[in-house]
């Protein structure tokens, strides 16, 4: 390498230490040798990510138009999805993550309300800002298996009911309260984390505009209503759409753990069937066509997001 | 800083309408510590004193209930292979997406656009869809039930972010550094390892925080691709106690507690890093 090429730059000249004159970017030199350096160093990465992640992802498709066990492989076109969608169970499912979304405005109410608390900076804040982050470090396991403790049998709900002399309930022999459970280990889990989302959008209100409302003798509840919200759509938008992505792809760890799906099938997700399909059933090609069909819904939401929303081009 | 002057001009409420506020974020605080505490208290208690009296501080304190788990339930060795897959897996994460992250950032691959656009796109990949054909993949490669299997799931699952936040946060080194180290002969690696890593260190310290507690809080790929008792993972391990002994809520909780106590610790020492990481999440 020439030490002439190695003296090009860009945007450097103010800070280049030689003090001779600047020459132009050179384009063969470092700059060849830049980009072979440079994918040499992108490559491995990338080879994880597309070996691991992008061809799983096209296997699942070749997979899900087969009847396979996972030896051989028997083409078989459309049948897993014909199957999938004349199957009584998969209707059922995919009602019980509808119910599951009663968990979206639940989540967003709580958080939105403590974003607002959190806005008014009272003394300490921070700290409540990490408290309120904890359960977003927890596992779903630990989550899932702290409420379940609590609301079993011998759980501390049941122990505190008996304090006013009610009988233990089973919260989890009965699918409407098993979701009415889960549903509260996700607000629980999800509403700080979505607090604090709601918190940078709010904090990115030009200051301005409160203290003109204020001077206007708008009230608190005024200016949460007129200029708070509408300001931070956007933010609420997005929280609301990754709540909805939230419940279709993600549930299956309290699932797995707090009910296995029951009783029946009345608390099993989308997600959950999945994993019940692949690892319980003859036939891989009938978990990965319902794993590509949940992929294609995921897909269409995230692009309705990126339309309705554009985020990209937010502040 | 800045930040502290829009404070005070945001503070319209008074100082007498704070307190009000103030209870409140009290109220919502205990929700997530109350039940926490309870878990911990309940821990140290025997069985027989929990079904007597749950809510009250214990009768006898007792460590019982940590020695049964490790003892009886494999719960040690399950913490230490937590341990070892997290760290290794981090370890191969943070070097892997730290040169990638550095080339994008700093250095002109062919084919940026496409490059970025593949982790981007891959981090919408939702894990279910991943489960039938890695299990297969790992199958055909004989690397089920192995720790390799696992951590290279973990490795190419944790690299999108992984790379598309160290990209980020290596722009902001200046050029000129790296351009006044190259005029004086460094290479590649020398400029990784001098200036990189040192002057991107809070965001690898970020990095790996997130990377290590996500490693240690996976549950499917942990459940599915172990199968051997003496080599589970900790969260698998707490999920099959969990159910074996709903009887006993004092077991359970001293094995909740053991699996969240590193995530607490680190979120007790590194919540910095851990919020700025979380601002990242944000802007994506």
């Amino acid at each position: 390498m020439t030490t002439a090429s190695l003296t090009s730059s860009v945007g450097a000249a103010s800070a280049a230490p030689t003090g001779e004159a600047h020459a132009p970017r050179k384009p063969g030199g470092t700059r060849r040798r830049d980009r072979i350096v440079g994918l040499l160093a992108v490559l491995p990465a990338l080879i994880m990510v597309v070996g691991f992640m992008a061809f799983p992802v096209a296997f699942a498709v070749f997979i899900s138009f087969t009847r396979t066990n996972g030896l051989t492989y028997d083409w078989r076109w459309f049948d897993n999805y014909i199957a999938l969608l004349n199957d009584p169970i998969v209707h059922q499912v995919f009602i019980n993550n509808l119910k599951f979304l009663v968990s979206v405005p639940l989540v967003i109410f709580t958080a939105l309300i403590v974003s607002v608390l959190l806005f008014e900076r009272v003394r300490g804040w921070k700290y409540f800002r990490v408290i309120f982050f904890l359960p977003n470090v927890l596992s779903v396991a630990v989550i899932g298996i702290m409420f379940r403790s609590a609301f079993g049998y011998y759980g501390g709900v049941n122990q505190a009911l008996g304090l006013f002399g009610i009988e233990p309930i089973q919260f989890f022999t009965n699918g409407t309260t098993a979701i009415a459970i889960i549903i509260l280990a996700l607000v629980w889990s999800g509403f700080g984390y979505q607090s604090l989302l709601l918190l940078a959008g709010l904090t990115s209100i030009n200051p301005a505009v409160f203290e003109a409302a204020a001077i206007d003798g708008a009230g608190w509840w005024k200016r949460l209503w007129y200029i708070t919200l509408p300001n931070i759509r956007r933010v609420l938008g997005f929280v609301f759409i990754i709540n909805v992505l939230y419940t279709f792809t993600s549930l299956f760890g309290f699932v797995f753990v707090m009910t296995a799906g029951g009783p029946g099938f009345e608390t099993t997700t989308i997600d959950y069937l999945v994993y019940l399909r692949a690892f319980s059933s003859t036939n891989l090609g009938s978990g990965a066509a319902l794993a590509v069909i949940l992929f294609l819904f995921i897909g269409i939401l995230t692009l309705i997001q990126n339309k309705v929303f554009k985020l990209g081009e937010e502040d | 800083m800045a930040e502290e002057d829009v404070v005070i001009s945001l503070r319209i409420s008074s100082r007498r309408s704070q307190l009000p506020i103030f209870i409140s974020l009290l109220v919502v605080a205990a929700t997530i510590l109350y039940p926490l505490y309870f878990v911990i208290i309940t821990s140290l208690r025997t069985n027989a004193d929990y079904l007597q009296n749950p809510f009250g501080l214990p009768g006898e304190w007792t460590f019982e209930n940590y020695l049964r788990l490790v003892d009886s339930y494999g719960i040690g060795q399950a913490f230490l292979n937590s341990l070892f897959v997290g760290t290794i897996s981090v370890s191969i994460v943070l070097v892997l997406a730290s040169l990638a992250g550095y080339a994008l950032a700093k250095l002109p691959v062919p084919g940026t656009k496409f490059i970025t656009a593949t982790f981007v796109s891959v981090m919408l990949i939702p894990g279910p869809v991943l489960i039938i054909p890695i299990y297969l993949m790992l199958a055909r490669f004989d690397l089920v039930s192995t720790y390799a299997g696992l951590i290279l799931v973990y490795v190419a699952t944790g690299l999108p972010f992984a790379t598309f936040f160290l990209t980020l946060s290596f722009r902001g080194i200046p050029d000129e550094v790296i351009e006044a180290a190259r005029i004086d002969g460094a290479g590649f690696f020398r400029i990784m390892w001098s200036i990189i890593v040192p002057m991107g260190s809070s965001g690898l310290a970020t990095l790996a925080v997130l990377q290590f507690l996500g490693a240690w809080n996976e549950l499917i790929f942990a459940f599915i691709l172990i199968t051997d008792d003496s080599m589970r993972l900790l969260t698998p391990q707490l999920a099959s106690i969990g159910e074996r002994f709903l009887t006993d809520q004092p077991l359970v909780s001293a094995g909740l507690f053991i699996t969240a106590s590193i995530p607490l610790i680190l979120l007790a020492f590194a919540s910095k890093y851990i919020m700025q990481g979380l601002q990242v999440g944000v802007s994506r």
